[in-house]
């Protein structure tokens, strides 16, 4: 019970938990404007993560792989769109569930096959060596996390609210009717968010690669705790996945150090169930008032 | 008559014809496959309860597989138990943890509710996982099958039981889906705030429903377990769950047979991999059925371009990948995928769904005829109108943030009246109707029905005390047929317990059911549309069915939330007719209305609100006079009304 240990614990896990706010943050992006999320993101964070190892072996520089790797994200993000959700939406049916599980299968597969089933190392140029702060030891690796968190996720809010397109996209999100009507296409709007969120599923998978090595399953357990932080902070409140999301890092590493590494899903997911039992719209949702 | 002689028949014919299999063939190979099928059908039955019954994306199901089979395999080794009480205990996790799960995930919708089941399958991996000294871990769990009565369990006896339980599993299902309950369960599919507020309690069908399906699920668990006879935690997770999902699409959903067709996809599906010829075929067929049913929907112009297409690329990439790839094996995930999603896009109804259109159009069998309306008077009892208040509301208050909705409101309805409540938009009505009904839970005040405390935010426990109310956004169950959505609301008329229910005595209700709400629709005049969906009738119509469906619940109170917004000219005169004969039954009526004709056609007394405060009571003439009310709806000559510039009075 070294106040010091766990002090580290915490520390580590929270910086962890930050790459799963910024995966439930694409969530947040697309059920914003379309009450619709991907439940192929994992997948997604897979293969952008392979893709831009890609890019690395092919010898591009750090600072050009990153966009490179955005760029793809976000064209698969249009194309789970385009094949996976616009049509179940337009039926007004809840078949995109099935149909983005679906797809995320296909990608998975496809990563087997392409890239192979191992786990491989993902080369970065930033080091891994620790820097003291607050007697707590931190990896530059993981300030990397912190750092490319916290820059897309203020772009994008920046974006929303500084730009036409974004107060666009803040228009079909507050109400989708309203907006068609004001001549913008709710359409577009939600391939928009489609591609942002791919972009930063893109960024959360080069971001966790360094950390975690890369390989078809890396997003599995990732993704059912991004689920959980966006489930338990509200599908609306880009603050509370990332305070959620740091609570729960921290929390898991406090667990899996405490209970044993294989109860490391475990505080998450209870705290998903439980959560829901209390308030299910999440701890910084808003209640919805039933309309008749 | 006819149509269930088919039916039954041919449900005879094919478990005669399996239950005949261990005698006429020695394969031990295909006796496995079999005694698989007969597994999955009693899993894939279970599952379809929350996937077609209940419509929502149940990702958990293959937990409940999972702890039934290690309960089962943990009854036989831990304690020496036999072969029955494992099946038992398998069942009763099944349901039990079901139930655990349901009580919160089932306040969810869509997709929050796939992520607490998902949560859930990951959650029971973990720990099948890490509780090593109860389960054994990665390392698995082996047992023997232990014999019953004495017998040891010969593969052949094996798949005799597992076929008696599967055909069990269907009689008991099918006497279920076909009572009162299916209904509910289709009811809360097509609007939840509907069977609320007609007192069949949504929340409680959903969590028996949900706990009812893993309980399925805990039982093909425990089979599984003598099956396989070996148990590991790896053998449940994520990639059988989404075979099971293909298994229930592609047969159909909301059917047994669609069930059974499923079980037996799943089954052949590793064989389909490993043989390449097969694959070859499949896949060509596949694809030749997609582009046949794809061309035909773009030339009739039936289904979207993107429907019709999307199978055709899915089924051509599977068709063709398939002689390029090495290894079918490899590929197994995609290939489900592809598969998965043609059937999603392409065959939303599933195999069954397909089918049993093409049967319905090439049999033609005439539904068994409706039984003659029962007598009103015994279905609506005509009631003394009693003198004195039936419903005060005192001092009632609503309030959202800094809105002040219904801002003290203070009304006497007596009983045997038809009360008028009118007012411009935005004063209040709907949410005094709210409040009343249940739905929202009132910020402060009182609301007693015949002098005893009304129940606040249950639409349920309102409905149960007497409050009946039709919707001015319909809310119909549109997939329901017009007799079955007022044979939804019925009181009183279902009393068979549970356990009767299921071995199929709810029959002897049901005729009982369906003349009473015959009765009801010849009230309101749709008696000769009893069949037809709700979704398919006329606007008109479905305004009428909504009160036929309040109706229903012998309502002491009777809430018309604008029963004639929308309505063409001659369906109001119909409109008026309606409620002047529910009227002449004793019913006690709140009418809120627009069409100021209406209103002062039918009712005996008149509210009238502003800003959530009433402004004006009185006989409808004397009303339409009141100074405030003109200046409420016309606003006053120097345009400073409260409300001013809403809607002008219709005359």
């Amino acid at each position: 019970m070294n106040p010091s240990i766990i002090g580290q614990m915490a520390v580590s896990g929270a910086l962890m938990g930050l790459v799963y706010a910024l995966i439930a943050y694409g969530f947040q992006l697309t059920y914003a404007t379309s009450k619709s999320i991907n439940f192929g993101q994992g997948e997604l964070v897979m293969v952008s993560a392979f893709f831009s190892l890609t890019l690395t072996n092919l010898g591009l520089p750090y600072w050009l792989m990153v966009p490179g790797g955005l760029l793809f994200g976000a064209l698969m993000g249009l194309a789970i769109e385009r094949a996976g959700i616009r049509l179940a939406l337009e039926q007004k049916s809840e078949g995109w569930i099935l149909l983005s599980i679906i797809m995320g299968l296909f990608l998975f597969s496809a990563a087997e096959n392409i890239w192979g089933r191992d786990d491989r190392p993902f080369p970065t140029p930033i080091s891994a060596d620790p820097i003291r702060v607050l007697g707590v030891d931190i990896t530059r690796l993981e300030l990397s996390v912190a750092v490319g968190v916290f820059a897309i996720m203020g772009l994008i809010e920046l974006f929303k609210r500084r730009t036409l397109l974004g107060k666009a996209f803040e228009a079909v999100s507050a109400d989708r009717d309203a907006a068609e009507l004001m001549g913008i296409s709710a359409t577009r709007t939600v391939m928009l968010s489609y591609a942002l969120s791919g972009a930063v599923a893109a960024l959360a998978g080069i971001l966790v690669s360094p950390i975690t090595t890369v390989g078809p399953t890396m997003a599995s357990a990732l993704i059912l705790k991004a689920f959980s932080v966006a489930v338990v902070a509200g599908l609306d409140s880009g603050f509370g996945v990332v305070l959620i999301g740091m609570a729960l890092g921290a929390l898991e590493s406090l667990a899996s150090f405490y209970l044993g590494s294989g109860w490391r899903e475990a505080p998450g997911l209870s705290l998903l169930i439980l959560a829901l039992a209390v308030r299910p719209t999440g701890v910084f949702g808003k209640a919805v008032i039933r309309k008749v | 008559m006819r149509r269930i002689l088919l039916l039954r028949g041919a449900e005879l014919i094919v478990f005669a014809f399996l239950a005949t299999v261990p005698l006429l063939v020695v394969n031990p190979y295909a006796l496995g496959l079999l005694t698989l099928l007969a597994i999955y059908g009693i899993l894939l039955i279970g599952l379809d309860v929350t996937v077609g019954y209940l419509g929502q994306v149940n990702l958990g199901h293959v937990a409940f597989l999972g702890l039934g089979a290690y309960a089962a395999g943990l009854v036989v080794t831990r304690f020496g138990l036999g072969m029955v009480p494992a099946l038992l205990a398998a069942t009763v996790v099944g349901l039990l943890l079901g139930a655990l799960l349901a009580l919160p995930a089932l306040r969810l919708e869509g997709p929050q509710f796939a992520l607490a089941t998902l949560s859930f399958a990951a959650l029971s991996t973990t720990a099948l996982n890490e509780l090593e000294s109860l389960t054994g871990g990665a390392q698995g769990l082996s047992l023997v099958r232990p014999p019953v009565f004495g017998h040891a369990l010969t593969p052949s006896l094996f798949y005799w039981l597992c076929m008696v339980l599967l055909a069990l599993v269907w009689m008991v299902m099918r006497n279920l889906l076909s009572s009162q309950w299916g209904r509910a369960f289709e009811a809360l599919r097509d609007s939840p705030i509907a069977t609320d507020a007609m007192g069949v309690g949504t929340y409680y069908h959903k969590v028996a429903a949900f706990s009812l399906g893993s309980g399925l699920g805990g039982l093909a668990g425990g089979l599984y377990a003598f099956n396989f006879q070996y148990l590991q935690p790896q053998s449940f997770v994520y990639e059988l769950m989404i075979i099971l999902l293909l298994g229930v699409v592609l047969g159909g959903r909301k059917s047994l047979w669609g069930a059974f067709v499923g079980a037996t996809v799943v089954v052949l599906l590793p064989n389909l991999l490993s043989n390449r010829l097969l694959f070859h075929i499949f896949s060509g067929a596949g694809f030749a059925v997609a582009l046949a049913a794809g061309l035909r929907g773009l030339a009739k112009k039936s289904t979207r371009p993107f429907q019709a297409l999307a199978p055709v690329v899915a089924m051509g990439l599977l068709a063709i990948g398939g002689f390029f790839v090495e290894n079918t094996e490899d590929w197994r995930k995609g290939i489900f995928a592809l598969m998965l999603f043609s059937v999603v896009v392409g065959l939303p109804e599933g195999l069954m769904g397909f089918l049993a259109i093409f049967l319905a159009k090439l049999f033609r069998v005439p539904p068994s005829p409706l039984p003659e309306p029962s007598d009103l008077d015994s279905v609506l009892p005509p009631r003394a109108q009693g003198d004195g208040p039936l419903l005060v509301l005192a001092d009632l208050k609503r309030h959202f943030g800094g809105v002040k909705a219904v801002d003290g409101l203070s009304m006497q309805v007596r009983a045997g009246t038809i009360h008028g409540l009118i007012g411009p938009n935005g004063s209040g009505k709907s949410t005094v109707v709210n409040v009343i009904s249940g739905l929202y839970t009132a910020t402060s005040g009182g609301m007693s029905l015949r002098g005893s405390e009304l129940p606040q935010g249950s639409l349920n426990r309102v409905a149960r005390a007497g409050v009946a109310r039709t919707f001015q956004n319909l809310q119909l169950f549109s997939e329901l047929t017009a007799l079955e959505n007022v044979m939804v609301a019925l009181k009183g008329v279902y009393k068979m317990p549970l356990p009767l229910v299921l071995l199929g005595f709810a029959r002897l209700e049901e005729r009982r059911a369906q003349a009473d709400a015959l009765a009801l629709l010849d009230l309101i005049g749709l008696k000769d549309q009893a069949r037809a969906k709700a979704k398919d009738l006329t606007y008109g119509a479905q305004r009428f069915l909504e009160i036929a469906r309040a109706l229903a619940r012998r309502p002491d109170l009777l809430i018309l939330d604008e029963p004639a917004a929308g309505l063409a000219h001659p369906d109001v005169l119909q409109q008026i007719e309606i409620i002047r004969r529910v009227h002449a039954r004793g019913v006690t009526i709140i009418l809120i209305e627009h069409h100021m004709d209406v209103v002062s056609e039918l009712c005996d007394q008149v509210t009238v609100l502003d800003g959530g405060k009433v402004i004006a009571e009185g006989a409808p003439d004397e009303v339409k006079r009141h100074p405030k009310v003109i200046e409420a709806y016309l606003g006053t000559a120097s345009g400073s009304g409260p409300s001013g510039g809403v809607e002008p009075l219709p005359a």
